[in-house]
Order: structure tokens, then C-alpha cells, then sequence
């Protein structure tokens, strides 16, 4: 590429003397910066809306929400539809249930990922690359594959319908996060691991004091993709539960889109059920996700 | 493996082949290195073996049986494979599949691509608008599919209601066999879009501003500095954003399941809406593991001219 040398002959050829400054000159900046921000949130309002609009219409009686138009803030903050979706129709243990399970997802698939990608990245031992290379093959595979053989599996267990078939499957770690993982961790600067060998560190000492504080914004980011991962599962508890008393969150909001057909003002209030915990985390790590999610995408 | 086993007698070339790799073929070095490792490796090794290789395997099997979860297997050879092949439903889903993928995949990089070089600038609350857009990632896709529902209702819903403001009458979304796609897909890109922004703002914040600079000043417009500077360099960006969404894509579920059950018609039944339905509701297995093989060679081939597409590229190499 002939742009890629820089010419130093010239270095400030194309900056503008700094002072002073034209008033005109000054007012184009003003509405340049104006009408990027105004663009910016614009396209915020519209990653936005869909939140706002449930959250109006969760909190509108039936009769209100038609009513009403879909923009118009409720009158008073009704709460009846939460009461409704609450206390009648067992969510408050759909809430239990996909809590523990994603917590126990998130737990084991951080632990054992963090595990595996530690001995794939820092550790010798024969047969490492060819396993990892059979990890890798298996991010290919589609989940629909594995989903009629994984199904039978459980039955053979006699595990169908218990909280075990829900997160069996991904609790022992998934090649993608031990993926990202080993990548960071190979990053890390390398003298300091063979400085701890050479003190005499055992493995388990070096994973718990040195790699896991040096490697925990990676480690942050698994935690996330496993629990955003365990909280947004449908398909997979769709198909292992069929009981009230072990069914989760997504799989009771999409049977109460057909059991209260056109009842608009529930189906919306047990959404933001799902979605207000999720709210909350994002807000509390705002800084922290974004981070953290693009850490996903360096490690590559 | 025994522990004791005679050493190969090396030759001069075996020696010179891998010099270092010396204390690998001590055997009894292997073994402790093993059993160093191995309570590391094995949660994830069972893991990967129990719920990924095996079922694999089990799926290749189950495809060349009729079952139907109950009673005993019966081995029926290719019948599954050949009625597939005659049978139109199947041609039909991964034909709406692909709709699904046009519609959805250029869109999506394009706005994310876009969101990106507007939020790269070094500017004031950068950082908060990073986040709003990146927030739709977050929420559950089986909830946000009601709320759009919603906003897409024909009668009360958000989106004609709009319409009205400016005097049209929205059609019934969802209803309609034309509509009804486009509007699956236009929920994933909202959800998806911003995600995608990231890895492309990393991209863009890897490439040397310099280069920048110097392509102004040799009079480059900024058309030019776009293709020749921009797409370039996110040629690695570009390959892991498509080939994940594309292969993400192709198994659209949740969104369908809650918006349109696969219909209208059969506007909208996707691939992986088939066979769910196909195992789980007909409980026809084989046919269900046929399809899902299919599904797998489809997507084998199309991330394999993926790379092919992008590894034809030169990729440049920044130190």
C-alpha cells in the first residue's frame, strides 16, 4: 500500500492555525456537534423504545392499554398486572427456578472453563494441541444437532424434568469460553509464571494467585456470556421440562403469549420480569460489560 | 501406557526433526505431565466428549432409523435421507432459512459497522452511547419477542400506530406472508446490531491513525480511505462477524417460536422450527436428525466459502 508511509516532511500541512477562532466557524461547529449527538440519540431512542413501550404497558390496566396510544406514559403506576402474573400463574417459582439454574450453570462452566483453558495455555502435556483442535471443531457444530441426541441422553438418565437436564449440558464448560479464556491467557506476560515454577509454585497456587487476578477481565466476560447464555436458554428447557414445577422463565412467557391471547397488558408485565434482572446487571456493570464484551472480540 | 517401555532408538534425522521437544518423549515425563494436567482437562473433557462428540456420533446413528422416542429403533438404511430429499417441506424450510439470513445478516453489519465509526471518535459520552446501543444484547430474546409482538400488533400496536400519525394503514405485520420474515429478522438485527458494534469498534480502534493521516494528506477522499484503508483492515472482524452470525442466523428459533409459531403459511418456518416440530411434536427422530445434518453440511459449506472469500484477500499485517 503506497498511503502506508507517513511523510514527516510535512507533519502539520493539514491543521488549521489554532487562533482566533472565526465566530461563523464557531457556530458550523456547534450545529455539526448538535446534529451528531442529535443523530446518536436518535438511534439510542430506537435500541431503546421496545423497553420503554413494555414498561407503559405493563403498567396499564386492559382497558387502559387499548385505550391509550402505545407512547402515552400509564396514568398512575397500576401494578394488577403483576399481581395477576405473580400470584396466579406460579411465576415467582419459574423466577426460583431459572435463577438457581442459571447460577449453577454460571458457576461450573466458569469454574471448569477457567480450569481447562489454564491447562491449554499454560500448561505442557502430550496430546494438548490435538484436544484443543477438537475443541475448536466442535464450535461448529449447530446446537440443533446435538439437540435430539442430547434429549435422548437424558432420558437414559431418567433425567428429564429435573433441574439437572436444564444445565447438564453446559456446566462442565463450552469450548467457546474456554476459547476466549486460553487466548487471554496466553497473553499474559509469560516470566511471570516460570518466576513462580522456579519459587517452587505449585499449579494450583499459580492459577489462584497469579492467573486468576491477572486474568479477570476475560474471566468476567466468561461469567457474563454464561449467564446471559443460562437466563435467555429456551429451546433446550423447552424440551427437558414439561412439568410446572421445574419450568423457567422463557419457556413460561412463551406459553402465556397462547394461554392469554390478546391479554396484552400480563404477557407484557412477565416479560419485564425476565428482563428487569438483566436491566439491573447491565446497569450496575455498564462500564465493566462493554469492557468486557469487547475483550471477547480482541481475543480472537 | 507402561511406564517402563524401552526408549525408540532415535535416529540422527528423528533427533534433528524435533530437537527440543526431547522431555515430551520421556514416557515417564509424559505421565507426570499427565497426571499434572488432567484434573485441570477433565471436567471440560468429559463435558465435551458426554454432551458434544457423543451426540454427534448419536445423531449420525439416529438418522438411519425410524423411531419415535418409545418404541424400539428400526433400522430403515437411507429412507430418511431419500424422503427428505423428496420431500418439498424440507427444501421449503431451508429455502426460508436462507430468506431469513439475506434479510437479516447484510442489514445487521452494515448498522453495526455504521454504530461503530460514529461511536470510534474520540469524543464526549462516547462511552454511554457505547452501552445503550450494546443493551438490547442483554435481554432475553423470548421476552423481547413478546414486547415486539406487541409493537407490531396490527390494531394497537406501536409501529402502525406511528404509520397513522403520517396517514398510512400498517398491514398486519405478523399476519402476512410478506411481512412476516422481514420482521423477524428486523427484531434480531435490533437485538444484534449494537453487539456487533463492538468487534468492530475493536477493529477500528487497531488500525494505526497514521495511516489515516498520511492518506489525507496525500488527497485520498473519504470514500477512498473507506475501501482502501477501513475494509482492508477489518478483513479478520469482518470474517469472525459474519461466519458466527451466519451460523447463529441459520438457527433462529426463539424468535420465530413466540412471533409467528412458523406461520403464516409457512412464511416463516425456518429450518430449526422444522425440526423441533419434526422430533418433538411428531416425534418422527430420524428425520429430525436427517435435517439436522443437513442443516449442519449447509452451514459447513457456507462458512467454508466464507474463509475461502476472505483468505483470497490480502490481509495486511500490522506490527
Amino acid at each position: 500500500m503506497a498511503t502506508t508511509s507517513v511523510t514527516p516532511a510535512r507533519p502539520n500541512a493539514a491543521a488549521p492555525p489554532p487562533q482566533p477562532r472565526a465566530p461563523l466557524q464557531m457556530t458550523l461547529k456547534i450545529l455539526k456537534y448538535s446534529v451528531f449527538y442529535g443523530c446518536l440519540a436518535l438511534i439510542a431512542l430506537v435500541f431503546l423504545g421496545p423497553y420503554v413501550i413494555a414498561f407503559f404497558g405493563a403498567f396499564k390496566s386492559e382497558a387502559n392499554l387499548f385505550a391509550t396510544a402505545p407512547w402515552a406514559p400509564p396514568h398512575s403506576l397500576y401494578l394488577g398486572n403483576f399481581r395477576t402474573v405473580l400470584f396466579s400463574d406460579d411465576f415467582i417459582r419459574y423466577l426460583g427456578n431459572t435463577l438457581l439454574v442459571t447460577c449453577a450453570l454460571t458457576a461450573g462452566q466458569v469454574t471448569f472453563g477457567v480450569l481447562s483453558a489454564y491447562a491449554f495455555a499454560r500448561l505442557e502435556f502430550p496430546g494438548r494441541d490435538a484436544l484443543f483442535s477438537v475443541y475448536l471443531a466442535t464450535l461448529m457444530v449447530p446446537n440443533v444437532v446435538t439437540l435430539v441426541p442430547l434429549y435422548t441422553m437424558m432420558r437414559e438418565f431418567h433425567l428429564i424434568n429435573m433441574y439437572w437436564a436444564i444445565f447438564l449440558p453446559y456446566v462442565l464448560g463450552i469450548p467457546y469460553t474456554i476459547f476466549l479464556m486460553r487466548q487471554y491467557f496466553r497473553s499474559l506476560p509469560s516470566d511471570v509464571f516460570a518466576a513462580a515454577r522456579v519459587d517452587g509454585c505449585s499449579e494450583w497456587r499459580i492459577l489462584t494467585r497469579i492467573l486468576i487476578p491477572m486474568g479477570k477481565p476475560i474471566i468476567v466476560t466468561a461469567t457474563l456470556i454464561a449467564f446471559v447464555f443460562g437466563w435467555n436458554n429456551f429451546l433446550w428447557p423447552l424440551i427437558v421440562t414439561d412439568s410446572n414445577s421445574k419450568q423457567v422463565l422463557t419457556v413460561a412467557i412463551a406459553g402465556l403469549q397462547s394461554s392469554f391471547n390478546d391479554q396484552w397488558n400480563l404477557v407484557l408485565a412477565a416479560s419485564l420480569v425476565s428482563l428487569i434482572p438483566l436491566l439491573v446487571i447491565f446497569a450496575v456493570f455498564q462500564k465493566h460489560i462493554v469492557r468486557s464484551l469487547q475483550l471477547a472480540g480482541v481475543n480472537r | 501406557m507402561p511406564v517402563t517401555a524401552p526408549r525408540r532408538p532415535r535416529t540422527p534425522a528423528a533427533a534433528a526433526k524435533r530437537p527440543p521437544a526431547d522431555r515430551n518423549r520421556n514416557p515417564a515425563g509424559a505421565v507426570r505431565k499427565l497426571a499434572i494436567a488432567a484434573p485441570f482437562i477433565l471436567p471440560s473433557l468429559i463435558g465435551v466428549a458426554l454432551f458434544l462428540v457423543i451426540p454427534v456420533v448419536i445423531v449420525l446413528v439416529l438418522s438411519f432409523v425410524q423411531w419415535n422416542f418409545l418404541t424400539s429403533p428400526r433400522w430403515v438404511g437411507f429412507a430418511n435421507f431419500s424422503t427428505m430429499v423428496k420431500d418439498d417441506h424440507v427444501f421449503h424450510a431451508l429455502l426460508i432459512s436462507a430468506y431469513y439470513v439475506l434479510w437479516n445478516i447484510p442489514l445487521q453489519t452494515v448498522l453495526a459497522l455504521a454504530l461503530a465509526m460514529l461511536l470510534v471518535r474520540k469524543m464526549p459520552a462516547m462511552g454511554v452511547f457505547r452501552a445503550l446501543y450494546v443493551l438490547p444484547y442483554m435481554s432475553t430474546p423470548v421476552a423481547m419477542a413478546v414486547v415486539w409482538s406487541w409493537m407490531f400488533n396490527a390494531q394497537n400496536g406501536l409501529i402502525n400506530h406511528l404509520l397513522l400519525l403520517v396517514g398510512v394503514h400498517g398491514p398486519d405485520w405478523l399476519g402476512s406472508t410478506s411481512t412476516a420474515l422481514p420482521v423477524v429478522a428486523m427484531v434480531n438485527i435490533w437485538q444484534y446490531a449494537g453487539y456487533n458494534m463492538l468487534f468492530f469498534l475493536a477493529g477500528l480502534l487497531a488500525i494505526p491513525p497514521q495511516l489515516y493521516e498520511s492518506a489525507s494528506i496525500d488527497g485520498a477522499s473519504a470514500v477512498k480511505r473507506f475501501t482502501r484503508i477501513t475494509l482492508p483492515l477489518l478483513n479478520s472482524t469482518m470474517l469472525f462477524v459474519l461466519v458466527t452470525d451466519i451460523i447463529g442466523s441459520f438457527q433462529i428459533f426463539d424468535t420465530v417460536y413466540v412471533m409467528t409459531q412458523g406461520g403464516p403459511g409457512n412464511s416463516t418456518d425456518v429450518v430449526n422450527y422444522q425440526i423441533y416440530q419434526t422430533a418433538f411434536q411428531n416425534f418422527d427422530v430420524g428425520s429430525a436428525a436427517a435435517m439436522s445434518l443437513l442443516l449442519f453440511a449447509v452451514i459447513l459449506v457456507v462458512t467454508a466459502i466464507q474463509f475461502r472469500f476472505f483468505r483470497s484477500r490480502i490481509t495486511y499485517e500490522i506490527a
